[in-house]
């Protein structure tokens, strides 16, 4: 890593993502006060980095599974926590975020890290209801008893209100224009 | 002076959610590499990634109308940079017939000048009854060129897409 300042995309709980800039040797605790995201010696949230993508290769018959990302420790730089490559930082009162996804009547659960796109969780959906990657690629996530599609980009921590820490979806086949 | 909807376009363009889509390649403002300067507001050309393809670029050009941008969706179609028009439609991406791709990117309707998605102000326009079809997919103040971006990123990276 050069010792160029760089970007990352600070993820909250219930609100949109942030751009700060940090260089490699800066700690990462003194980032987030800097964004405003903490405050100095608060000790009450989680932080995790990069984007999580453990449940891609979860083998099919596990059912409840949940990931295994771990908080990562403030005191640590930019550079020690390869922020370089990873690039989000989430910060959240959540471990883990409960998914249930309902499809034709049935439901798979699973508890994924906040750091996890709706992509992945997407992905990991349509595998679990054997949807063929082909016939499954217009199915998408819908929230229950709602209209919002949230985007695959967004990540689950930014979509639940802790101290609730789950999340319900609906698998739905995507609307082809017509008329 | 910038106008306020251009402002509002610069600010979303500097927002964590389009600048960690362009760190991953998915998309961006065109370039100087592609041209000398970005059409007078309110046109910008941005580009989105594709998943390669045989004979198929793996980015293409889009020329954006963002006229009071936020509050009305934005309407355009493909872009050629070196032409410095319209793509031709035979250069234009593909796919599996029926598929949603292919209804989004189709090019006998209105010419091919727009796209045939409820975030298309032209479409969207022609289509109240997708208001309530797909009330999902309803652009309003809320939506950004990010969700504009993602759509056409997911589709040009799926599995309906064949290629030219």
């Amino acid at each position: 890593m050069t010792g160029e300042a760089i970007e990352l995309f600070i993820h909250s709980q219930d609100e949109k993502p942030r751009v700060a800039v940090a260089g490699p040797h800066e700690v990462l605790r003194d980032v987030l006060v800097r964004a405003e995201v903490i405050t100095e010696g608060q000790e009450d949230l989680l932080v995790f980095v990069g984007e999580w993508e453990e449940a891609l290769n979860e083998p099919d018959e596990i059912e409840d599974g949940e990931d295994g990302q771990a908080p990562v420790d403030l005191s640590l730089t930019i550079e020690a926590l390869e922020l370089h490559r990873h690039r989000h930082v989430h910060v959240h009162k959540c471990r883990r975020v409960s998914v249930q996804v309902h499809f034709n009547g049935r439901t798979k659960c699973r508890r994924f890290s906040p750091a996890t796109t709706i992509a992945v969780v997407t992905i990991w959906a349509r595998k679990k209801f054997k949807l063929d990657a082909a016939a499954g690629a217009e199915y998408v996530l819908r929230i229950c008893d709602s209209e919002k599609q949230p985007r695959p980009s967004e990540h689950l921590g930014e979509l639940v209100e802790p101290p609730k820490c789950a999340i319900c979806f609906n698998l739905v086949k995507e609307i082809i224009p017509q008329g | 002076m910038d106008k306020p909807d251009q402002r509002l376009f610069e600010a979303d363009l500097a927002s964590a959610e389009f600048r960690a889509g362009a760190q991953k390649g998915y998309w961006g403002l065109s370039g100087t590499d592609m041209q000398a300067e970005q059409p007078e507001w309110p046109l910008r050309i941005l580009w989105v990634a594709a998943v390669p393809r045989v004979n198929a670029p793996v980015r293409f050009y889009l020329q954006l109308d963002f006229s009071d941008y936020r509050t009305v969706p934005p309407t355009g179609t493909f872009w050629d940079p070196a032409t410095k028009s319209p793509l031709d439609h035979n250069k234009r991406p593909k796919g599996k017939k029926d598929s949603r791709l292919a209804k989004v990117f189709r090019t006998d309707w209105e010419g091919g000048r727009a796209f045939y998605h409820p975030y298309d102000r032209v479409a969207a326009k022609g289509h109240p009854n997708w208001a309530t079809e797909q009330p999902s997919l309803i652009w309003d103040c809320s939506h950004t060129i990010v969700d504009y971006l993602e759509e056409m990123h997911s589709l040009l990276n799926s599995g309906d897409y064949l290629g030219l």
